[in-house]
């Protein structure tokens, strides 16, 4: 396939949230020299005024430049310009998702490149999994840096010598996020980065809308255990169907939508009544050994023979033996769901408190299989608590193929991590939300390409890390823990 | 006719707790555009009623950080800061989010249900390094939740016979059933405030539990609400007091001072049971170090219930174990010693989440006492200041009744939310989950199982 550019994509905001804010003290004098010293555009003089404002302080980078020629601090005559930290900086963000963090993703999407300055892109602050480890890069020089560009980052989702091949050129594609949970014009942005990117992205429950039938091709459909929306034609056509037994936010507890958020137009779909709170149940109730589970799969093989299945699992302590019971009714991926995993709504104990992080799962499941002799038949694709690069390099080298993201992609639309999405009026940003007049925020032709463009910052990123590590191809990366080195947070 | 136990709630709000976590200042540059009002869906921004001109004060205890108005406003006007009165809540365990949690669940009664992921740090220590299982495909799970299935969370406090002795001269058991494994200390704080005592007991009357009163700060309003209240007095005290008040009661704990002499306590509780051969006692522990003479009276049936007692931030013995440390090893010991089954173990402090309960439970108890953590519900802020001066959220003046319902509420939805970790266990009655280490992960024991083969055990605990 051929290589995907980024096209620059500016936020949707007047005020930008940034790390630092510039200011001009009364000594300026509009001298303008700062406009021109400043390389990321932070000062400008606007059109038929004659006074300089620090219009974009969100593109600030900080005191890293006061090092160059091009300061704005040092270059001003009189001293006039200072720099601090926002005050909306200390009020964005969480151990998981810091500010820095949002605020990268936020510049990712926007250009489609590594982050620059020195704001921390790679890891989060919550203390433990992958945030306290890293790769140690000692270049091994075995690849040339003028053959980065084909590092190989893609990976394959069926391993089973049977049934159709598949492959995606990077190793992630989305998440099952339902209409309801999220808004139609949130999914097609999904849905066309998708198409760009020839990955795939995921209904979750909540039924099909038709407004995805052009993008078909890159849209898994997923079946889960209040088969809301399911019927014969949306399984027919998907080319992976996802069933969904359980999600790591809220493992054991089923699915929920408040009733706030469950508008006319999303009842449709899920063949429900609106307003009232839908509960998806947990378990599958005709599921209760890997017989019932193989009887579940073959239905859908039936329905649709070419289809790729793909099981969706929380993390217990025996998930291992989950994967390989998976495995032989007949799963062509797994598809691990973390603890710390997004949701639309979920009870704040679960979140934390039930089955464990996706960190510790991967070695355990990915070592079993590897002692089961059948790794090398089954596609493990992990998810829940997957933030940046980094975190799915972090995930392979533990010994996933793959991974599944769902947060990133709704923080590249502009998501601050709120956490207002369960009920009311739903996303006050426009993104999980079913509300008709919020849901106008977002153009998918905007999200797409907001989207689109931090997939190639992750893939640029992914190849510069092979290129330390010396690999020339993500599927070698796969359980090489030697690769990492323990760092406790720094 | 048979009645499924329910909670009634009804939210309650207090003008103590009414406190946000951000605060949106509104700069001098503002241009009173209005645009902040048509982008805030929480109502934050509004004009200013006396003159339309004007934008009023943001209401910020209504802002839920979406950052909307400050990101749209076009003269970069709005800013968004942390409340700091919110952030000096509570100290490094009580911490803002905690209490703004248990706050909330006393207000509502309902599980705090939130959109997006976890926020918080990857583990901790104590209770955040233990993680609950669930259940798979595999084990049928429950749904006790939405009330399809019923999952039952009474636990009996007291003393069982193990096995049958004499068929001719029954030894009945003699333990009371409490209908949620939550009991509650009255007076946690010691400022004996009547309308708060009488809140908590009326508040466990009502649950159908067990509140802890002292001797010497039980009053006659508490009298129609006796069989629901555990007597407590020091070891060298309980013949000082009201006599009256020991015939009825029912439930009395002793609590051990630092050293006694050996023979005391045997006196003591013989002394009691000869009074009263259908009470229960229960022996309040302060130390993890369990001694011979302990086992020996629980042997000889003069002890029924153990309470172990950790500090406000779960700490035995001033900081040398944590409470589930110390609940786990007198849980073995008592196991091993075939003596597990015949009494009820209790822990209590340090318990301030929901998630607290069943963990503890985990580790070996058969229920958990909760003490701050209802103070918090009525506003408490943990500050300590009431023992220098006045209560700064009021807690003495607080009206019972509105009090009652505040704890009413908080121990539904802590009810609630043990009923999801249950069923996504699928365990259906919470008298299987005491002990059951095997439905949790520990921190140590996961990260070494997982971990260990990549990095050195050196790096990993340091």
């Amino acid at each position: 396939m051929k290589a995907i550019e980024p096209i620059p994509c500016s936020t949707r905001y007047r005020s930008e949230i940034g790390k630092y804010q510039v200011s001009l003290t009364a000594d300026c004098f509009h001298c303008g020299v700062c406009i021109e010293a400043c390389p990321s555009g932070v000062l400008e003089r606007k059109e038929g005024f004659n006074y300089v404002a620090a219009l974009n302080s969100a593109r600030c980078q900080g005191p890293l430049c006061q090092a160059g020629s091009f300061s704005c601090t040092t270059r001003c005559p009189v001293d006039a310009i200072k720099i601090d930290l926002a005050p909306q900086w200390k009020a964005l963000g969480d151990f998981r998702w810091t500010p820095d963090l949002i605020i990268t993703t936020w510049q990712q999407a926007e250009t489609g490149e590594i982050p620059l300055g020195n704001l921390e892109y790679r890891v989060g602050g919550s203390g433990g999994g992958f945030d306290c480890f890293e790769f140690a890069l000692d270049n091994p020089g075995s690849v040339p840096f003028s053959e980065i560009e084909k590092i190989s980052t893609s990976i394959c989702l069926n391993r089973r010598g049977e049934g159709r091949s598949l492959e995606i050129p990077i190793p992630w594609y989305g998440a099952g996020m339902s209409f309801g949970s999220v808004s139609l014009p949130t999914m097609l942005s999904r849905a066309r980065a998708a198409k760009t990117w020839q990955t795939f992205t995921s209904t979750g429950e909540g039924g099909y809308p038709e407004e995805l039938v052009p993008y078909k091709d890159h849209v898994i459909t997923q079946i889960a255990t209040g088969l809301f929306g399911v019927r014969e034609e949306t399984i027919q056509r998907a080319p992976i169907i996802e069933f969904k037994y359980a999600q790591g936010a809220k493992p054991g507890l089923g699915g929920h939508l408040l009733g706030d958020k469950n508008t006319p137009a999303v009842a449709r779909k899920r063949e429900a009544i609106p307003w009232t709170s839908l509960f998806s149940p947990f378990p599958f109730h005709s599921v209760y050994s890997v017989e019932d589970h193989k009887k579940h799969i073959d239905w859908v093989k039936t329905i649709h023979p070419d289809a790729l299945i793909s099981v969706k699992v929380s993390t217990p302590s025996d998930v291992d033996m989950v994967a390989v019971g998976s495995y032989y009714a007949g799963a062509n991926i797994i598809n691990l769901d973390g603890g710390y995993g997004g949701t639309g709504a979920a009870p704040e104990i679960a979140k934390k408190n039930i089955a464990m992080p996706i960190e510790y799962a991967i070695t355990k499941v990915h070592r079993f299989l590897v002692e089961e002799g059948i790794r090398d038949e089954i596609v493990l694709l992990a998810s829940g608590g997957i933030r940046t690069a980094h975190d799915i390099a972090k995930s392979i080298a533990l010994g996933a193929d793959g991974v599944i993201i769902g947060t990133s992609e709704l923080v590249a639309l502009g998501c601050v991590r709120c956490g207002n999405c369960e009920s009311g009026r739903g996303c006050p940003r426009g993104i999980a939300t079913t509300d008709s007049e919020l849901d106008q925020l977002i153009d998918p032709e905007w999200g797409a390409q907001r989207i689109i463009n931090l997939y190639a910052a992750w893939q640029k990123q992914l190849r510069l890390l092979l290129y330390q590590v010396g690999l020339k191809d993500i599927k070698g990366l796969r359980g090489r823990t030697d690769l990492l080195r323990y760092t406790n947070g720094r | 006719m048979y009645e499924r136990y329910r909670i009634e709630t009804s939210p309650i709000k207090l003008a103590s707790t009414q406190i946000g976590k951000f605060d949106i200042i509104r700069k001098d540059n503002c241009l009173n555009c209005g645009q902040c009002i048509s982008h805030c869906i929480y109502d934050v921004h509004r004009r200013d009623e006396k003159d339309h001109r004007k934008m009023a004060e943001p209401v910020s205890h209504l802002c839920k950080n979406c950052f909307a108005c400050v990101q749209n406003c076009p003269g970069q006007a709005l800013e968004m800061v942390r409340n700091e009165e919110f952030e000096s809540l509570g100290d490094a365990y009580w911490t803002p989010p905690i209490i703004h949690a248990i706050w909330k669940e006393a207000e509502e009664g309902k599980i705090p249900v939130y959109g997006a992921g976890y926020r918080g740090r990857f583990k901790g220590s104590g209770f955040d390094a233990i993680w609950t299982d669930m259940s798979e495909i595999v084990r049928p799970t429950r749904d006790g939740i939405h009330s399809r299935e019923y999952i039952a969370t009474a636990v009996d406090v007291g003393r069982k016979p193990s096995w049958i002795i004499d068929f001719e001269n029954l030894d009945l058991p003699r333990f009371h059933e409490i209908q949620i494994p939550m009991l509650f200390e009255a007076d946690p704080l010691g400022i004996r405030a009547k309308n708060i005592i009488l809140a908590v007991v009326r508040a466990a009357h009502e649950l159908g539990t067990l509140a802890y009163v002292d001797f010497e700060n039980s009053f006659d309003e508490l009298e129609p609400y006796i069989k629901s209240v555990v007597l407590r007095s020091p070891l060298d005290r309980i013949f000082q007091t009201d006599p009256a008040l020991l015939r009825k009661a029912s439930f009395v704990e002793l609590t051990l001072p630092e050293s006694h002499p050996a023979d005391e306590l045997e006196g003591v509780l013989t002394r009691l049971k000869s009074h009263n051969p259908a009470l229960l006692v229960s022996l309040g522990l302060s130390s993890h170090l369990f001694t011979e003479e302990l086992f020996r009276l629980v042997e000889e049936s003069l002890v029924d219930v153990l309470n172990l007692s950790a500090d406000h931030h779960g700490q035995c013995s001033g900081g040398e174990m944590f409470i589930t440390d110390s609940t786990r090893k007198l849980h073995l010991n008592l196991v091993k010693r075939h003596i597990r089954d015949g009494i009820t173990l209790l822990g209590k402090g340090g318990i301030a989440a929901a998630e607290h309960v069943p963990k503890l439970i985990i580790c070996g108890t058969d229920a958990a006492v909760l003490d701050y953590s209802l103070m918090v519900a009525l506003g408490c802020r943990m500050c300590e200041e009431c023992r220098i001066k006045d209560c700064p959220a009021g807690l003495p003046g607080l009206d019972s009744e509105a009090a009652e319902q505040r704890i009413i509420n908080l121990a539904c939805a802590w009810r609630d939310q043990l009923l999801e970790i249950l069923s996504a266990m699928g365990i259906r009655d919470v008298r299987r989950l005491r002990g059951e280490v095997g439905r949790a992960m520990f921190y140590e024991e996961i990260e070494r199982e997982s971990f260990g083969f990549i990095f050195e055990e050196r790096y990993l605990f340091k």
